[in-house]
């Protein structure tokens, strides 16, 4: 193993070791990037939190434990958050896609929580398709301890094994293979009812959001604020346009046109025209000397092969 | 186009200049050019005469300046000046800058076509594009004076002296004469077959010549520069007193002349004051008229070797009048059967044409070159013309030469020249002196390709001449010269010529894209490219008579049997049959000619018409025709049968079929015509050469004809799956649209689909719904996803209820993202035929669209919606349109889909395939298809698919748009539209991250469609031109000796590092797997027992996965490359931008700290570079794959 450096800024460089296995029988190394966790913005869990980066791709939430567990110190990992997950699974859906439609969803907060609270999310969601994500290359993550001593004493670990040079063993927990694919290949055709039940559960509560929100937006129409004036908002036609009411006004258009001065009314108008046309032709013959030049500069001369 | 206009006039302008000059030019040094043939003296003098202008004409480097010095001029302008004296030069700018107001630019240009009478009335150019490029070409090609020239001009001078020096030979019998040059000079005289008789009554003389002179293309300056050596004819006038006037006759012309050289040969010979290579050829491979080629020492002048390569032929002739111009007429008999019978029993003898125009011309030499300078002097684009005529038969293989086709340089001018004259409808002109040096190429392939002279022999200039029809010579008659142009065409020569003519001309008619380069510049006589399918006959095999002089006839006749026996016996299987014979070569001065003729081959190239080729039965004569029927049997011998058809006619008939032959059935004619009419020996030597591609195709056994044919089963299950589907009842909503969007249904795939109730297809094929309008479907788009699932578990449903044994499931996909398309419906009939339906609803668009232009989106949302965008589009609306668009290439040319599948084998053979979507490689042999100039559609997959690799060898896509004319009515707006988004790309992504190849059709104008997101990406793009370009070479360079295995193979040590995949896995283990696999025991157990856990795998191909999750995981860090045909390994190429670089937290690939090594005091702390940490990559590929990967091997470190 080359001699590597310790540390690269505020990181501890942390040397893993991974064994060797049949189809590349060399036993190589890993690096990862660690140190407090230090984001724009705070939050409770900060403290107690460090960033690791460069991860292998097969690192889950399980073998990070495992690695502060049982390699670094024994610190207790609470949870982990990857960034970089391929597949955008976990945190909220949003259950609405009306962002685009420009409306503003009128609903009071505290009715839509409860909605949710209502039906569990995971319900609402798509059977997933893979049973073991693989982080892309260069992942990395937070990894959140049980407390800040636990966080601390971590680092602290990393920082003497990072020392030693000799690296720590990297246990990949993931089960890949073909096997993993087989079970993808399942998983894709995940079983009628669940995938109908999932269905009418989403459209359910898609529909009843609809209903909420064009009650809020009638009740809307009709309200004015406190200067007087109504909100314009979706959905407050009468009724669709007649077919025969758009044919007359494109009747009265027609006419309108064919009565105008036509181009060729006055003599200026020609010349005009005939002008545009040779500049065009002009333009053109420009185009293409220049166009013939550059193929000449890329490809030299014309020469029959 | 007012452009061009100026052009014309500034046309009219110089050539005034260039005849100024070509008057005044100062007569010097022509001390022997005696005004004995009453040829104009500018004329005659034409070829000394440039030598002494020489020094005022080398002047092509001044061209720049004169760009300079009046830039709004076009650049032709200033080489058609070159060569003026600069005081014209400066008088005339004037007079330009005033006319180049562009004020009646255009009423010029129709006043100029309004006169034009014949069948031609096209534009004076075709486009400014076109025209500008040929301005050019001409600069480049137009005779010039340098070194070369004026080092073979010395030599001409050279030459001129010596054989004026020549002594008279006084009058000798033959044998003493043969004789005599032998003892004193070692000269062999070179006697046309048959040799003159011993006891020839005749003598044989030499004497001071009455003229030498340059003739031919050179003095007329319409030679060309293209690479070759400068060629250069010196006619030597023989005297008149030495021939007598029944000389014509019986070869006795011949001999003389053949003697007549044979002392100039040996005078030069004899003479040491030059260093010239001597030897004997033939002109232009006719077998009558020796000659002798001087070609230059090659030590040059002042060590520049280049300089002394010319070739100077010297050519005896007489002047016109020895002989009597009406003895000659091609109808007339001039070689009597029997020798020394003089007298007239003309009337029973056959005219001999080819010996009479043989002699006829020899008489003519002065007067083409008349004929010729004439037509110059008052056809100002006749030079121009002659010149393109030029480079369209070079590029094109046709040449002057008997062997070449007998069509050349020569011909084209005096067609030309004659067209320019003669008569056409009421003897007016057929070309006006007016048209532009375009005009007059074009008219006269026009006329080339419009009329059938074999059949309709013309003659210029003459009324009333009997002319003769009999054995398929063309005719084109110059009447004034009594001789015809074409004596030396064969039927086949002819025909491929006039083929070639067509199809210039359609190209020329084509009116979106630019057709320079196949006119010009691509040489379309290879015969791999130009011919479906060559046969090749050694010549050794013919049984040519062993000894003696008469092999050439000999060879003549039987080609000539050949072409008549192969088009009776193929009829309209082929459009063009053509022979080609081995070439002469010069041979020795002192010896006889060898015939090497006899180590080479006969190669015989065919066009095929596909729809007929392998039509098992042919219909002959009813057999209550008994003259018919007899020649009949007598053409097929025991082949022919009677037989009785549906329609109760008995008919003469043949019937081939290819179950117990390896041949295909057009094969199988040959030999058999082969066979009967020249004998087993010829049979057994034929190899077929161009089809041999086909069996590079899976599936495609030798003499199967691939085509449609076998994907019939695939596309019939299609069609059942629409109409079971349309059948379903209780539908939320009707159909309106079920439409294929697959390669399996569209011919294109590589491996046919082969559909069996034990194994169903191993990738589904897609199909696209769409379900009529309705207000019910969400305005939003995650919920029409989940709609659009609902819909599919009714679907499926109600198809597994409807159809029995009919398997139906639901698939989810796109599992990253919320928009994209969730949901598939994977349906799988028990016959094997497996789909994959996807539902279109075209609100999602609008929907997209809106999102795409919300502002109050972040950057990355509006990033999504773009990518579902594209993808909408390309997997809902352009997939089926081209899916229909393939499938009605693939009825109207037979041969698409094969070819489709074989460059589709090449790339995935090169591992490229899964970086080319499908439905580019199908546009890329599309345009093979729709743009096939310079030739014609191939009609067999070989062609196919190496003129696809052509393109692709020559497609420059870094600089150029591929545009495909799939519709044949694109505008000129769409495609200049097109043109426009291209350079908008590539200003936007110059460093073609993004877009790399550019590819358009009339069906998707949008041109990134299939090739968005670097797919390929630049390596892969770059790495598919090299490949075409080394393929492409070793066509050119092997010709017909490729092996067609060789272009499909490349070796892995090209890539970083291979990952071995364990056979199991890849599909060519399985197959074999399948094969001798235990199960095979009780068949329809294993029916039953596979069926339900093979449907379940339908789809499932673990690498593919693997694959995706590769490059999904390693981005542009690592450049994957796979064969999902066939391939056992997957090889990548590390990205040259994972090189070692300063340390960053994250990049998007695993890293590798290195200290750095010169380490500054101040910087310590931070000083830390990192570069991909290989090792530990391939490692976790190595667990991703897990089992999949038996090995890795690495090639660089």
């Amino acid at each position: 193993m080359p001699s590597i450096p310790l540390k690269t800024g505020p990181y501890t460089i942390l040397p893993l070791r991974v064994p060797a296995i049949a189809a590349y029988p060399h036993e190589t190394s890993h690096y990862l990037y660690v140190r407090q966790h230090a984001p724009r913005m705070e939050d409770a869990d900060t403290p107690r939190s460090l960033f690791v980066a460069n991860l292998p791709i097969d690192a889950t939430e399980g073998s990070l434990r495992k690695l502060f567990g049982e390699q670094l110190g024994g610190a207790k990992v609470e949870s982990v958050e990857f960034d970089g997950l391929r597949s955008k699974k976990g945190g909220s859906i949003p259950l609405l896609d009306n962002v685009a439609s420009g409306t503003v969803v009128v609903l009071k907060p505290g009715r839509k929580r409860k909605r949710n609270a209502e039906d569990v999310p995971q319900e609402l969601e798509l059977p997933g398709i893979w049973d073991q994500e693989v982080l892309k290359s260069g992942s990395s993550a937070v990894v959140i301890f049980v407390d800040r001593a636990s966080a601390e004493s971590a680092l602290k670990h990393c920082k003497k094994a990072a020392k030693t040079q000799k690296g720590v063993q990297w246990i990949s927990e993931a089960g890949l293979g073909e096997r993993r694919y087989l079970t993808h290949h399942t998983l894709r055709y995940p079983p009628k009812p669940t995938l109908q039940s999932r269905v009418n559960n989403y459209m359910a509560a898609y529909h009843a959001l609809e209903t909420a929100r064009s009650r809020a937006q009638a009740k809307q129409r009709n309200l004015p604020d406190e200067e007087g004036f109504v909100t314009v908002t979706r959905g407050g036609r009468v009724g669709p346009a007649r077919l025969e009411e758009t044919q007359a006004v494109a009747e009265k258009l027609k006419e309108r046109q064919k009565n105008a001065v036509k181009d060729d009314f006055y003599r200026f108008q020609t010349r005009e025209k005939r002008k545009e046309r040779e500049a065009e032709l002009r333009k053109g013959f420009e185009k293409d000397r220049r166009r013939v030049e550059e193929m000449r500069r890329r490809r030299g001369a014309v020469r029959p092969e | 186009m007012a452009p061009p206009a100026l052009k014309r006039r500034k046309l009219n302008h110089s050539s005034n200049g260039d005849d100024k000059r070509l008057a005044q030019s100062p007569l010097v040094d022509t001390p022997g050019t005696s005004d004995a043939d009453n040829v104009p003296s500018n004329a005659s003098n034409a070829d000394m005469g440039s030598v002494a202008t020489s020094s005022q004409a080398d002047e092509d480097e001044d061209m720049d300046e004169d760009d300079a010095y009046n830039p709004d001029e076009e650049e032709g302008f200033a080489e058609e000046e070159d060569g003026l004296e600069d005081e014209e030069q400066s008088e005339s700018s004037p007079e330009k800058v005033e006319k180049a107001k562009p004020s009646n630019g255009h009423q010029h240009i129709q006043g100029n076509n309004g006169f034009q009478g014949g069948g031609y009335t096209g534009e004076v150019y075709k486009s400014n594009l076109f025209k500008l490029q040929v301005d050019e070409l001409l600069q480049r090609v137009r005779p010039k004076h340098g070194k070369k020239e004026a080092y073979a001009e010395d030599a001409l001078r050279t030459l001129k002296a010596i054989i004026e020096r020549i002594p008279d030979r006084e009058p000798q019998a033959i044998t003493n004469a043969e004789r005599s040059l032998i003892k004193s000079s070692k000269i062999a005289i070179p006697f046309s077959h048959p040799r003159p008789p011993k006891d020839a009554q005749y003598k044989l003389q030499y004497s001071k010549p009455a003229s030498v002179n340059a003739v031919g293309s050179y003095p007329l300056k319409i030679a060309t520069r293209t690479g070759e050596e400068l060629c250069i004819d010196l006619a030597v006038i023989m005297p008149s007193a030495i021939f007598q006037e029944k000389d014509y006759l019986n070869h006795r012309y011949l001999h003389k002349r053949a003697y007549y050289l044979a002392c100039i040969a040996a005078g030069l010979k004899d003479d040491k004051s030059h260093r010239f290579k001597l030897s004997f050829d033939y002109l232009n491979g006719n077998h009558l008229l020796p000659v002798v080629l001087v070609r230059g020492n090659g030590d040059g002048i002042k060590g520049d070797s280049s300089a002394s390569q010319f070739q100077i032929r010297i050519m005896p002739a007489i002047s016109d009048g020895v002989f009597r111009a009406d003895k000659l007429l091609p109808v007339k008999n001039c070689v009597r059967l029997k020798p020394g019978d003089d007298s007239a029993s003309v009337s029973e003898a056959s005219p001999t044409p080819y010996y009479n125009a043989s002699v006829r011309n020899d008489c003519l030499v002065t007067s083409y070159l008349k004929l010729l300078h004439g037509a110059s002097g008052h056809c100002e684009a006749f030079r121009d013309a002659c010149i393109l005529g030029r480079i369209w038969l070079r590029q094109r293989g046709l040449s002057s030469d008997v062997s070449g086709g007998g069509f050349g340089n020569v011909e084209w001018a005096a067609m030309v020249a004659l067209l320019l004259q003669g008569s056409g409808k009421e003897g007016m002109p057929i070309v006006s002196t007016g048209y532009s040096s375009y005009q007059l190429f074009k008219a006269t392939l026009q006329y080339l390709a419009s009329k059938d002279l074999s059949k309709h022999p013309q003659s210029f200039g003459v009324k009333a001449v009997i002319l003769p029809t009999t054995d398929g010579t063309p005719v084109f008659f110059d009447g004034p010269r009594g001789v015809n142009i074409l004596y030396k065409m064969t039927p086949w020569s002819y025909g491929l010529l006039r083929q070639e003519a067509r199809s210039s001309i359609a190209m020329l008619n084509e009116n979106i894209f630019d057709q320079f380069v196949p006119t010009f510049i691509l040489r379309a006589d290879p015969p791999l490219y130009r011919y479906d399918l060559l046969a090749r006959i050694p010549v050794s095999s013919l049984g040519l008579p062993s000894s003696g002089e008469d092999t050439d006839e000999e060879l003549d006749r039987i080609c000539r049997k050949v072409y008549s026996c192969l088009s009776h016996g193929l009829t309209d299987r082929v459009s063009i049959i053509s022979i080609k014979r081995p070439e002469d070569h010069a041979w020795d001065l002192g010896s006889r000619r060898s015939s090497q003729v006899r180590d080479g081959y006969l190669l015989i190239g065919f066009l095929v018409d596909p729809a007929n080729a392998n039509r098992a039965v042919d219909h002959g004569p009813p057999a209550a025709s008994k003259k018919e029927a007899a020649l009949y049997r007598q053409f097929w011998g025991d082949k022919a049968e009677l037989r009785r058809f549906k329609d109760g006619s008995i008919l003469e008939s043949v019937v081939w079929s290819n179950k117990d032959s390896p041949l295909s059935v057009f094969e199988q004619i040959v030999q058999h015509v082969m066979t009967r009419h020249l004998g087993l020996s010829v049979a057994e030597n034929i190899t077929f050469i161009g089809d041999s591609f086909d069996h590079m195709l899976p599936g495609g056994s030798h003499g199967v004809q691939p085509g449609v044919g076998p994907f019939q089963p695939t596309m019939s299950a299609f069609r059942t799956l629409e109409t079971d589907m349309r059948a379903l009842e209780n539908l939320p909503l009707s159909l309106r649209h079920v439409q294929a969007a697959d390669p399996q249904l569209r011919y294109a795939s590589i491996d046919v689909p082969l559909l069996s109730s034990g194994r169903p297809m191993s990738q589904p094929a897609d199909v696209v719904i769409q379900f009529e309008g309705s207000a019910r479907w969400p305005d939003d788009l995650i919920a029409i996803q989940r709609t659009k699932i609902a819909f599919l578990l009714k679907l499926g449903e109600l198809l597994e209820e409807a159809v029995d044994g009919l398997s139906a499931r639901v698939g989810l996909e796109s599992e990253s993202s919320k928009i994209l398309n969730q949901s598939f419906l994977d349906v799988v009939y028990p016959t094997g035929a497996a789909f994959r339906i996807r539902i279109h609803h075209d609100r999602e668009q609008t929907l997209i669209e809106r999102r795409l232009k919300d502002k109050s989106l972040d950057g990355a949302a509006r990033e999504e919606a773009a990518v579902t965008l594209a993808a909408y589009k390309r997997d809902f609306l352009r997939s089926s349109t081209h899916t229909q668009t393939i499938q009605n290439l693939s009825t109207r040319f037979p041969m698409f889909s094969p070819s489709i599948r074989l460059v589709k084998k090449w790339f995935a053979s090169h591992l490229l395939a899964t970086h080319l979507s499908p439905e580019l490689i199908e546009l890329l042999v599309a345009r093979a298809f729709l743009q096939p100039y310079p030739w014609q559609a191939p009609s067999s997959p070989t062609t196919g698919f190496l003129r696809t690799l052509l393109f692709l060898s020559r497609w420059d896509w870094r600089n150029e748009p591929l545009i495909v004319d799939l519709s044949g009515e694109m505008k000129s707006e769409e495609f200049s539209a097109i043109t426009t988004r291209f350079e908008a790309w590539r200003k936007i992504d110059p460093v073609l991250n993004r877009v790399v190849l550019f590819v358009a059709s009339s069906e998707d104008p949008e041109g990134t469609t299939w090739t968005d997101n670097a797919h390929p990406p630049l390596v892969v793009a770059t790495r598919m031109t090299a490949l075409a370009k080394a393929a492409s070479q070793s066509v050119k360079q092997q010709d017909v000796d490729l092996e067609p295995e060789s272009l499909f193979v490349s070796p892995l040590t090209d890539y970083d590092f291979v990952l071995r995949l364990s056979p199991q896995f890849t599909k060519d283990g399985q197959r074999r797997k399948d094969k001798g696999g235990p199960r095979a025991q009780y068949k329809n157990l294993q029916l039953q027992a596979a069926s339900v856990e093979e449907r379940e795998l339908v789809g499932y191909q673990p690498v593919t996965l693997f694959l995706a999750e590769l490059r999904d995981v390693y981005g542009h860090a690592i450049t994957f490359f796979y064969d999902e045909n066939a391939g056992d390994v997957v090889a990548g190429l590390w990205n040259p931008g994972t090189a070692r670089r300063a340390w960053k937290v994250k990049l998007d690939y695993s890293t590798m700290p290195v200290s750095k090594k010169t380490k500054t005091a101040s910087e310590e702390e931070d000083s830390v570079d990192v570069e991909i940490n290989k090792e530990g990559v391939l490692s976790e590929i190595a667990r991703l794959g897990g089992d999949l990967v038996r090995k890795i091997e690495v090639n660089r470190r």
